[in-house]
């Protein structure tokens, strides 16, 4: 009843592929506004439409997505570079910066009930520049992030400093003993509440129980970590962006080895955060692009890059998973599609049906030649390729000297060392 | 009964995948696998839900004294429904012979008649869409992707018509045309003409894919297989042969007949799957052949014959075979392709005398020629009750799923398998990106530079060769594809020793130890023979002693 059923099927996914890259246009908009590179963005938590953004010459902006505009400015929020903000609720914002100082800020009145108004000229808060407080420390702060039940935060610096909202000296330091080393960045579990983890620049990776007060586990890498993100769906999974170019998913119950490492930046990850659903995760790095990876999948992940985006020091999920945001060294910050060949607007019934079917075909025929070719090959700025083919040759000249070694010592002395064993250098308790 | 409701149907061993893969696309290749099996369920349960596949809707004989073939056309006619026996009708028309042809939704019919005659028509309704006197001699006719379309063979040129008489173009690089055929996923239309050129065009283009010179002069009859779009072709001197397109060559040439074929049908039906194909010679005979085992013929038979004319025949879609000789129609049931034995029996018959049969074609779906039908059809396959909305939405789609003519090839399921495991070949290794060179051993490293000895390698077994079986193979397609045997004394494997004194001798891999092993383990089995002999009086002279 159906003859070439298969080979229909066939041309039917080549013909999918081929649309699927024919509309992938992930860039949606540029918002403009800082005059430095844009150091960290946040969402706001409940909030689809709200982000903040700060930048490296000491401003924070707060934008509305879907009206591309600002919410509200603070240009000389901290001296120099902002590197560090969260949202503590829904109405104050925490910053800290190289300035030794945690400023916190009232942006209540720039937003509307549901989080996403209309700034009015008159609406504009009488003190809009001034903090509500200053908390001062003794060295320059690196990253912070906000308890997410209790009224705490945490900064990083040459320690971890634990701070109550309501005094104005940390209630706690949180170190690993024998540490001397300067922690880039910090982040609290988003279920296991009392749960920290923070990055060094001892190449080290510590976990904190802020119960306990102390530091439970540490470990050093090859290379060190730049970011790190909590899974929001799986509590003991959290991510790394590492300097050596990769990925690494880790289980805190057994921190051996990564259970997954994901390759294909050109050069060290600046940044990560995980998707709402926890499915997938964003990426941006000193290559100029910004990855978005599917969690357990090391190869396949999509790059957007464009000619005027400089390092991607920043990047993030918005709260619905679809689109993406990246905060680049040339002080704009990007809206992305998370999928690149979404369509945008209302989509009938018939049409998801096609997009569903064409997917699923997408999906089943990817092992064919012609299919995958087209599902794999992407055309990037000649800079990328051209370092990621000098990278892949010194990576196959490592190989092949290894292979060689191994070949002219005696039988079974060295073994060769699976790639994700090589990840942990040491792990301490 | 309960227990074995509730348990999860585990799938059966044979159906997962587990050679040593990588983990992930082992376990995304078993789900894809789960995922077909299930909806193949599914699809089978949907199928006894409808009640398809079993009954074919033939007539049955109540007892053996009740014959099918006694029942006439007027009987029937009397008997089945309304609708049913409309489709009873007879034109008689003046300037034929005719040929005939159906559209694949069988709702239109386009006969062109030699003297010039040509009409297009919806026979169930009697709308007609064209009627043309083009007064030059007319060879064969066909439709196109659908209703829309008419391609003629015409005296000299092959034309094309659209629904209302128009003429399209001229196809002038198709010359002295005698038949047409149309592949319809393809968008191939077929000719072969008197000069026994076969050519392929491509309709949704316009170009010529190719052309091949068969060699044995003037061809008139031709049938595709609906299942893999090969093309059978029955020449003059009694041969068919099977073409594809990207093979110059026959993929299948076999002498069917002695004298001129006549008649070609290859059976259409889903359950056979283009397995079988009758022939009719100009020797008077019928040959039904498994396509799959070219030994010889299933089943071969010699119709009687009414008049000087040619056997026609045609395989309904629901596997009955149509055989025309001279002054009337013989019907076979389905049965003939698995019993084997000479004259099969009838199922119908229904005589024309006086009136030479020429053309003769199963209307889809509904065989007419029998009154069986199908009752469950697919409507996005071929719809016959079709509005012109739904016409241009399928030609757009059926266009958006032309399949290329290189996949054209006499096992159709080739598409979607596992490619066969390759061996380091030269043109692998040399893909950009990815120096695979580094990652050889030392063998394929030589193989792939061209400097491998080949002898040492097939005596050593240091390469295991793997044996790609090759499914169908057909004894003409194997030219130099088969090794020499060569005539050497085996066993005292020099090469291998060869191989171990060249070997510098503090490298040590597995292919090292996987010879040495070897060596030995020939030594101890060469000791092993001579201890077990049986004594012998000219053990005195060996050295061993």
């Amino acid at each position: 009843m159906h003859p070439f059923a298969k080979a229909r099927e066939r041309v039917r996914a080549l013909n999918a592929a081929k649309i699927e890259r024919m509309f992938a246009k992930p860039f949606l908009a540029s918002l403009e506004g800082h005059i430095d590179g844009v150091n960290v963005v946040v969402r706001k938590a409940h909030s689809l439409a709200v982000v903040a953004s700060a930048s490296a010459d000491g401003e924070i902006i707060i934008h509305d997505l879907p009206q591309r505009k600002h919410l509200l400015r603070l240009p000389t929020a901290h001296k120099r570079s902002v590197t560090g903000i969260c949202f503590a609720d829904s109405d104050r914002l925490l910053s800290c910066g190289v300035d030794q100082t945690v400023k916190m800020w009232d942006v209540r009145t720039s937003l509307d009930e549901d989080g996403s108004g209309d700034l009015g000229e008159n609406s504009l808060p009488a003190d809009g520049s001034k903090p509500l407080t200053v908390f001062h420390g003794k060295t320059a702060f690196n990253a912070i992030d906000h308890h997410r039940e209790s009224s705490l935060f945490a900064t990083a610096s040459n320690c971890v400093h634990i701070w109550d909202e309501t005094k104005s000296s940390p209630v706690m330091n949180l170190n690993f003993p024998t540490s001397t080393e300067t922690i880039t960045a910090l982040k609290f579990n988003l279920s296991e509440t009392s749960v920290l983890a923070s990055t060094g620049s001892d190449r080290t990776f510590t976990l904190y129980d802020v119960r306990t007060g102390k530091a439970e586990r540490r470990l050093v890498f090859q290379m060190r970590a730049n970011a790190l993100a909590w899974s929001p769906t799986l509590p003991t999974s959290i991510l790394l962006a590492s300097e050596d170019h990769n990925l690494y998913t880790f289980d805190v119950r057994s921190l051996t080895s990564p259970t997954q490492i994901y390759k294909g930046h050109v050069a060290a990850v600046m940044s990560c955060d995980w998707s709402p659903t926890g499915t997938e995760f964003v990426s941006g790095g000193w290559d100029r692009t910004l990855r978005i990876w599917n969690e357990g999948d090391g190869r396949g992940s999509e790059a957007y890059h464009t000619k005027r985006m400089q390092r991607v020091f920043s990047t993030i999920y918005t709260g619905d998973a679809r689109f993406v945001l990246s905060g680049s060294d040339d002080g704009n910050l990007r809206l992305w599609k998370a999928h690149a060949s979404e369509k945008l607007g209302i989509i009938g019934g018939r049409e998801r049906a096609a997009r569903e079917y064409r997917t699923k075909l997408r999906e089943k025929w990817k092992y064919d030649p012609e299919v995958g070719k087209i599902e794999r090959r992407r055309h990037m700025p000649k800079s990328i390729y051209n370092t990621s083919k000098l990278k892949q040759t010194m990576l196959d000249a490592q190989r092949v000297k290894e292979e060689r070694r191994r070949k002219h010592s005696r039988a079974g002395e060295t073994k060769p060392k699976a790639e994700r064993r090589k990840v942990v250098v040491a792990e301490q308790t | 009964m309960g227990a074995s409701s509730t348990t999860p149907k585990v799938p059966p061993p044979d159906a997962t995948i587990t050679r040593s893969i990588h983990l992930k696309l082992r376990a995304h290749l078993n789900q894809i696998a789960d995922q077909t099996k299930t909806s193949k369920g599914l699809n089978h349960d949907v199928a006894e839900l409808l009640m398809t596949g079993g009954d074919i809707g033939l007539m049955e004989a109540e007892d053996e004294m009740e014959k099918t073939w006694k029942v006439d056309q007027d009987q029937i006619v009397r008997s089945v429904g309304i609708d049913a026996a409309a489709q009873r009708r007879e034109w008689k028309l003046d300037g034929g012979p005719y040929r005939s042809r159906y559209t694949r939704n069988g709702r239109h019919l386009a006969i062109a008649g030699k003297h010039g005659h040509v009409a297009a028509f919806d026979w169930r309704v009697g709308t007609l869409h064209m009627e043309l006197q083009l007064r030059e001699t007319l060879r064969d006719i066909t439709f196109l992707q659908d209703q829309s379309h008419i391609a003629v063979a015409q005296r000299r040129h092959v034309f094309i018509y659209d629904q209302s008489g128009v003429e399209l173009h001229r196809l002038s690089s198709h010359v002295d045309v005698n038949r047409l055929e149309y592949l319809p996923y393809h968008w191939l239309l077929v000719s072969i003409g008197n000069a026994g050129y076969l050519k392929y065009t491509d309709t949704s283009t316009g170009t010529l894919v190719t052309e091949q010179r068969t060699k044995l002069g003037a061809c008139n009859t031709i049938a595709q297989n609906i299942h893999n779009a090969v093309i059978y072709l029955g020449h003059q001197n009694g041969t068919v042969t099977l073409r594809t397109p990207n093979l110059p060559t026959p993929a299948v040439t076999l002498l069917a007949h002695l004298g001129p074929v006549t008649s070609i049908s290859v059976d259409p039906s889903s359950g056979s799957g283009g397995r079988y194909m009758a022939t009719g010679g100009a020797d008077g005979k019928v040959k039904v052949w498994d396509c799959r085992n070219w030994k010889g013929c299933v089943r071969e038979w010699v119709p009687r014959s009414q008049g000087g004319v040619g056997i026609e025949l045609e395989w309904s879609q629901k596997g009955i075979l149509g055989v025309s000789s001279g002054g009337g129609v013989n019907c076979t049931p389905p049965t003939i392709r698995n019993e084997h034995s000479g004259q099969p029996p009838v199922y119908m018959t229904h005589a024309i005398p006086h009136r030479p049969l020429t053309s003769l074609r199963f209307c889809p779906f509904t065989d007419v020629l029998t009154i069986a039908g199908e009752p469950n059809f697919d409507s996005s396959e071929a719809d016959p009750f079709e509005n012109s909305k739904a016409r241009r939405e399928r030609e757009v789609r059926a266009l958006l799923d032309k399949i290329q003519p290189d996949l054209i090839a006499l096992t159709d399921n080739f598409v979607g398998k596992l490619a066969p495991q390759k061996s380091a070949l030269p043109e692998e290794v040399m893909t950009e990106g990815v120096p695979m060179y580094s990652r050889l051993s030392r063998v394929d490293r030589l193989k792939a530079s061209r400097k491998a000895d080949e002898d040492a390698e097939v005596e050593g077994g240091v390469e295991v060769e793997v044996e790609v079986e090759v499914e169908g193979k057909a004894p003409l397609t194997s030219a130099g594809g088969e090794k020499k045997e060569k005539l050497k004394q085996r066993g005292k494997g020099k090469s291998l020793k060869r191989y171990l004194r060249k070997k510098r001798k503090n490298v040590i891999d597995p292919s090292i130890i996987a010879i040495r092993a070897k060596i030995a383990a020939q030594k101890q089995s060469r000791k092993e023979a001579t201890t077990d002999r049986a004594p012998s009086a000219l053990d005195r002279f060996s050295k061993s002693r």
